[in-house]
């Protein structure tokens, strides 16, 4: 029945949630999730029907502040020259996610010891590697074994194929004797777990009608549903309240009339996003916490990262059919991944290819960046940019600094009155250093691989799909948000497993150890049930 | 999709010819100009959508009519004398045209005969989606071949 209390409420249905719900419903708990979005349906995807590109630039973009759906909320991020890229659903981010899926290596969560930058995670990569296998079988993950970047891993699915314009990258990094590998993507190539394969449609971007793309609605929720997991969609959490015990003993939220509801629960996850997560946090104030819940040391909302992309496209004489296939599922190279200080800064970053555009989204996008005149210059120009194009994504490691934050905006609120989140970003020394050099070597392989000209986009304005650090995990109370399994310092009913806990960023779409996390955190909150907050 | 025009006959008449001078015809591509396409309608009823650009585009082919200043008017012009003459208007005021060559793109490059004259299937890609070859495995061998690249910790 509505609203009774449950043992466990989740807030967010996206990847992390998702992931944590699953596995925490073999104990037959009470389990519910709020979700400020609803259902989607696939059969409304933009690539259904007529109109399919332009639905990218409108209801389908990646910015809640141009989408501008109830479900959304809108995000100040005019003092950062990375704008947020989110979805609200059940779903979360993996409804509009390319889906590239790679795994952090053993190094990222040794970043203090081997490279003196930052923080060592409390955990490590062999913590994480048997819930990066179970979810590799969960998403459904295509790839290749025996990358000799990684330590031995076994992807259930076979690879999504190079396709002409992924080999004619190949070569490139063949000619000049650089690592590639064909990425981990959460893409099903052959029938999985009830998931029709990939038919190569290619704007994953806006959301994959056949269902291949391992978005957790398809993947994780039917399964977490039919253990008995309760899902309750369009409500929107207000706060997180507290008991005079200073534990979390539920929530306020938002029904889908506006109705504002109560929801007691034993246990809060919060599984909101690098960017909601703070926000939810600083918005739940009370005379034990007057500066937002969990945060006595202040750090909530701080050491935001956002993943600087560097994306290098480069035009090539001949059509390389890049409007078929998933977009920026490939290949990747980490060949400037690990440390190498001659570079002239410190961590590093990797490449994922990234396949070509549909002819709206050609002509748009060029004209944008000043390659499409109109007039009678048009037609030339048009054919030397349409499908002849191939690109690259340098995704470079971003480290915490506390000025790079998350606080609430004293203005802007969402459809039911809450105080919206404002970031506040700029880009370190290391950073930069770091994109110049992506963008030198992006330029280069290009060039390898036939590229006569090439575009540069370094930071790419909307690449802030990647939220992480805002409430990060640690063994010390002063210096952290969480301990080393998502649990709050401050509150320890009170456990977080998204993106926020990150202590690093590392060079790799995050998504992955996202969810290996919360499946880690969900293992360990069962192996501690008999003193969950001791 | 796309509302109407409110515009009358006259100023969609101007628009075609405008449309035409963003993206001419292109008969060795068999590519129709955007006018000659009949997307003047379409291109102005999704402009019209919003009141403030209505306005603007309105005003803006007013403004051409009265810089043509020729009997028969913009749309009798030479193809060099109307782009000629609208970028002289855009020097000026640039809003018209940056409303006006966006919504041009993504109708005409949507639309099913210059979808087929690229080369392309005139569909959306689901449900039939496409095929790519899996690629030549021998591409790899040299990365096979290089020692672990992580690591140890």
């Amino acid at each position: 029945m509505a609203n009774d209390p449950v043992d466990i409420l989740i807030v967010g249905a996206g990847a992390s949630g998702a992931a944590l719900a699953w596995s925490l419903s073999d104990t037959r708990m009470n389990i519910l999730c709020l979700e400020q979005g609803g259902w989607m349906d696939p059969a409304q995807y933009p690539s259904t029907g007529a109109g399919w590109e332009r639905r990218r630039f409108s209801d389908f973009s990646l910015s809640p502040n141009s989408r501008g759906r109830r479900d959304d909320y809108p995000i100040n991020d005019s003092e950062s020259p990375i704008s947020v890229s989110n979805f609200n659903a059940v779903g979360g981010g993996t409804i509009l996610y390319a889906g590239h899926f790679p795994r952090f290596h053993p190094s990222d969560f040794k970043v203090k010891t081997l490279d003196g930058v930052a923080d060592d995670w409390p955990i490590d990569y062999t913590t994480l590697e048997p819930y990066y296998a179970q979810n590799d079988q969960m998403m459904g993950v295509a790839g290749l074994a025996g990358d000799p970047a990684y330590p031995p891993k076994e992807p259930p699915l076979p690879p999504v194929p190079l396709g002409k314009l992924g080999e004619t990258l190949a070569r490139g990094f063949n000619t000049l004797g650089w690592h590639w590998w064909p990425s981990d993507s959460a893409i099903a190539t052959r029938e999985h777990a009830g998931r029709a394969r990939c038919i190569n449609l290619g704007p994953c971007l806006t959301g994959c009608a056949q269902g291949a793309k391992g978005s957790t609605d398809v993947t994780y929720w039917p399964a977490a549903i039919r253990r008995g997991v309760a899902l309750r969609t369009h409500c929107r959490v207000r706060e997180i309240t507290l008991g005079p015990d200073g534990m979390a003993n539920g929530v306020l939220y938002h029904d889908a009339a506006g109705a504002l509801q109560r929801q007691a629960a034993e246990v809060v996850v919060l599984a909101c996003n690098g960017v909601g997560t703070p926000r939810l946090l600083l918005n739940s104030r009370s005379k034990q916490f007057p500066d937002g819940l969990a945060n006595r040391n202040g750090l909530v909302g701080k050491n935001l990262m956002l993943h600087p992309y560097a994306m290098v496209s480069g035009s090539f004489p001949e059509r390389l059919e890049g409007y078929k296939g998933p977009t920026g599922c490939m290949l990747i190279s980490q060949e400037f991944y690990e440390t190498d200080a001659s570079r002239g800064f410190l961590r590093g970053y990797s490449f994922e290819g990234v396949r070509g555009d549909g002819p709206v989204s050609t002509a748009i996008l060029s004209m944008a960046a000043g390659e499409l005149p109109w007039g009678a210059e048009h037609h030339d120009s048009y054919e030397a940019l349409f499908d002849r194009g191939a690109s690259f994504v340098g995704i470079c490691e971003d480290l915490p600094e506390t000025h790079n934050c998350v606080t609430l905006d004293p203005e802007l609120v969402d459809a039911d009155g809450i105080p919206a989140p404002k970031i506040q970003y700029r880009l370190s020394e290391n950073s930069e250093k770091m994109l110049a050099h992506a963008v030198a070597r992006a330029e280069e392989v290009l060039g390898a691989a036939g590229a006569t000209r090439t575009r540069v986009q370094a930071p790419l304005p909307p690449a802030g799909w990647h939220l992480m650090g805002t409430a990060r995990m640690g063994t010390d109370p002063e210096r952290s948000i969480v301990n080393e399994w998502g649990r709050c310092h401050d509150v320890s009913n009170l456990f977080i497993v998204d993106g926020s806990i990150f202590v690093t960023s590392a060079g790799v779409n995050p998504t992955n150890t996202i969810q290996a996390l919360a499946l880690y955190i969900a293992d360990t909150m069962k192996q501690n049930l008999a003193n969950l907050f001791d | 999709m796309h509302d109407e025009a409110t515009l009358d006959d006259a100023r969609l008449t101007t628009l075609a010819a405008v449309l035409d001078t963003i993206i001419p015809p292109s008969p060795e591509r068999g590519l129709p100009g955007a006018g000659e396409l009949g997307l003047a309608p379409s291109v102005s009823g999704e402009i019209e959508r919003t009141p403030a650009l209505a306005a603007l585009i309105a005003t803006g082919l007013a403004r051409i009519e009265h810089a043509a200043s020729t009997a028969t008017g913009f749309a009798a012009l030479e193809p060099e004398a109307r782009e000629r003459l609208l970028r002289e208007d855009a020097a000026t005021e640039a809003g018209f045209l940056r409303v006006l060559v966006p919504q041009t793109y993504v109708s005409y490059y949507e639309h099913p005969r210059v979808v087929e004259a690229l080369g392309l299937e005139p569909r959306p890609p689901y449900p039939l989606g496409y095929s790519l070859e899996p690629g030549d495995p021998s591409l790899l061998d040299p990365v096979r071949q290089r020692p672990k690249l992580y690591r140890d910790c």
